[in-house]
């Protein structure tokens, strides 16, 4: 290990651990990867973890805790460059579809009753640009593998990462499969960060969202398409908010004032 | 008053840590905290269509992802009378087994077995173990590629769906695992030498008449998935009772819920599975369970490291089969509901024990969820086991740092989930 390998630290907070356990799936690279770079702090990987300063912050997971507040805050203050990776990182993910009802409260007690938990306060879950600033998104429920590794070799080169800018649909067209939408049934492709493949439509399914909103994304076309198809208004809005988290409240709130769920 | 912390628990799913309190030499409590932050998942998918349950439960968990997507949609099946078809199941079984696999030899060879090697991690193993580890990603990129295979991704495939595939395997991706299967049985069989070779440290004595807990799979078979629940002491009973004994309970250290049978702790996993089923097994993995099954394994929750390596033989041996039965059927067409009120409760078993998914739906749309992870039942049991083990190692002298470890092997043993289990050593001496 040089003295110039950039020094990583990798943290999870609310989610599922995928975007960390793609990082460990990547089984051809990974030895390569702890090659090259200082791994620090990887907690799900190894126990020899030291909190120190770091070059880039891998970040995945939501925020829903005054602890975990805390600790993100701390990492943001020691990184250089703090990445959030993964759909529950970049937008707060299927924990944050509701975010913002005001209803929060009654489904926490609804699950815990009025049992006291001490070890921490809990809160609606969000994204981190909630609550620091995020260099970069690479979005993903799982993060690519691909994608990932593409990113931290450029940065490992000093240079920017290049994302794909595009929906899922265009990665769908490059596969040649048929629009789903053609026939009636709710596919989130336009809705939707591209990267993954086009997975979904490629097994005949409908894309979920899980990847999370893209750039510049047209909900009002979406929503006026299915409404048109006969979708029911209120299940066209769970299906949109279901990975859109933080990314889609406004534009839902803009769909219901011109009339949505009516 | 003193205490001895292991703040944040390493090589495990998700954020815990163990706090042991101390008043005097007199251990006061363990603890196996729960920092994950919760999500509230069954509450948020109130109100959803089944098929909108499906894509996001198995987000609770990456490493359980399939397990969860097959629990919900057995559950949901059953609450919408549908009969999936046979090669629907036949698929299920396959993308269970990649599971298993992948799952299986990332916690024994990856997360385990360092301890009982005294590294820090499986890359500071490199070095000196190099064929193991590297047998080890090779043993898991094969499970995750069987489950890519199926389920159309490695972790959160959506082609699993509720009565039936988006998709099914094509013959040739289904050839080349049967035949790579044959290839890789020496790898997995290497991995239970290994942990039968290793000195297995005996941290607590716990009582006789502990009881474990997994499914009865189907047909009398050793798998992964079934409508019965066998208890170790004989007893059983159907999936749907579940609530019977996992009465959850809320504690104050943990967004993780508990669960007790009888007023006991009790334990599910891979040694649960093999206390309960391992005599259907065949083949190799059956002569395997033979040579090295004992009673110990009944009062020590570190040989669920040795049952996972016994299981991924299982799992191998398994494949040529499951493979040639799916190739060898036409694609069915997706089942359809029959109904759209119902209940259903799907109990599938995850690489960590048993799942349970239970749905009320009313006019098509989910009114109740209700989802038992295999760690929230393990819970209770970990921390009894941890306290009788911190009373041990501290009565015999044992140093801060010793105690720390044997604790976070024995929370580690139970390959514990702990995002999963959301809705681990700190030593508190006083």
């Amino acid at each position: 290990m040089t003295k110039s390998s950039p020094k990583i630290g990798v943290y999870g907070f609310t989610g599922c651990a995928g975007d960390q356990l793609m990082i460990l799936n990547c089984e051809d690279q990974i030895v390569d990867l702890f090659g090259a770079t200082e791994i620090r702090s990887f907690v799900m990987a190894k126990s020899d973890n030291h909190e120190g300063e770091l070059d880039v912050a891998l970040v995945e997971g939501s925020i829903s805790t005054e602890e975990q507040l805390k600790h993100l805050k701390e990492i943001r203050e020691r990184s250089k460059i703090l990445i959030a990776i993964g759909t529950c990182a970049c937008w707060g993910g299927p924990q944050a579809m509701k975010l913002g009802d005001g209803k929060y409260e009654d489904r926490y007690k609804k699950v815990y009753g009025n049992a006291k938990i001490t070890i921490s306060k809990a809160f609606e879950a969000q994204p981190l640009d909630a609550f620091v600033k995020v260099d970069m998104k690479i979005p993903g429920c799982p993060i690519d593998k691909q994608e990932f590794l593409k990113s931290v070799s450029k940065l490992v080169a000093g240079k920017h990462p290049y994302l794909l800018k595009s929906p899922v649909c265009l990665e769908c067209k490059w596969k040649e499969n048929r629009c789903i939408l053609l026939d009636g049934k709710f596919c989130a492709g336009p809705l939707t960060k591209g990267g993954c493949g086009a997975v979904c439509p490629s097994h005949n399914l409908p894309c979920v969202g899980c990847w999370g909103p893209t750039d510049d994304l047209n909900v009002s076309a979406e929503y006026n398409l299915l409404k048109e198809k006969g979708y029911d208004p209120e299940e066209i809005i769970t299906k949109i908010r279901k990975f859109g988290g933080s990314g889609v409240v406004e534009l839902v709130k803009d769909l219901e004032k011109k009339g949505a769920k009516k | 008053m003193k205490e001895l912390n292991v703040p944040a628990l390493a090589r495990v799913e998700g954020d815990g840590g163990i706090t042991v309190t101390l008043d005097g030499k007199k251990v006061k409590s363990v603890t196996l905290d729960v920092h994950e932050g919760p999500r509230l998942i069954e509450q948020l998918v109130r109100g959803m269509k089944p098929e909108d349950d499906v894509n996001v439960v198995p987000r609770i968990c990456a490493i359980c992802t399939l397990s969860h997507k097959f629990a919900a949609i057995r559950g949901m099946e059953k609450a919408l009378d549908i009969t999936p078809p046979e090669k629907a199941d036949l698929t299920r079984e396959l993308m269970m087994l990649g599971e298993n696999i992948e799952s299986n030899s990332l916690h024994t060879m990856l997360l385990a077995l360092p301890d009982f090697l005294g590294y820090p991690s499986a890359v500071a193993m490199l070095n000196d173990y190099t064929d193991d580890v590297k047998r080890a990603l090779k043993l898991k990129k094969f499970g995750n590629h069987i489950m890519e295979v199926t389920s159309g991704r490695i972790v959160h495939g959506e082609n699993p769906i509720i009565g039936g595939f988006g998709k099914y395997p094509g013959k040739k991706a289904l050839e080349e695992i049967k035949a790579k299967s044959h290839e890789m049985i020496p790898d997995a069989a290497r991995v239970v030498e290994l942990f039968a070779s290793l000195e297995i440290p005996k941290y607590a004595d716990v009582d006789s008449d502990k009881v474990f807990m997994s499914v009865s799979a189907p047909k009398k078979k050793f798998h992964l998935y079934g409508d019965e629940i066998l208890v170790s002491n004989g007893k059983d009973f159907p999936a749907d009772d579940y609530k019977k004994f996992t009465n959850e309970r809320v504690v104050p250290h943990s967004f993780a819920k508990r669960s007790k049978y009888n007023d006991k702790t009790f334990m599910v996993g891979a040694n649960a599975r093999l206390i309960n089923m391992g005599k259907r097994l065949d083949g190799h993995a059956a002569d395997l369970f033979k040579e090295h099954f004992d009673k110990r394994w009944l009062r020590n929750p570190l040989y669920n490291n040795l049952a996972q390596a016994i299981e991924i033989v299982w799992a191998m041996e398994s494949l040529p089969d499951a493979c040639d039965k799916v190739a060898s059927m036409d694609d069915p067409p997706t089942e359809q509901p029959m109904r759209k009120t119902g209940s259903g409760t799907g109990a599938v078993e995850a690489p960590r024990g048993t799942l349970y998914h239970h749905y009320e739906l009313k006019d098509g749309l989910v009114d109740v969820a209700d989802i038992i992870t295999p760690t929230a039942q393990n819970l209770d049991d970990i921390e009894m086991h941890m306290k009788l083990a911190a009373e041990r190692m501290l009565a015999e002298g044992k140093k801060d740092d010793e105690v720390r470890l044997g604790l976070e092997m024995i929370a580690r043993a139970y390959d514990p989930c702990i995002s999963c289990a959301t809705h681990l050593v700190t030593l508190k001496r006083f």
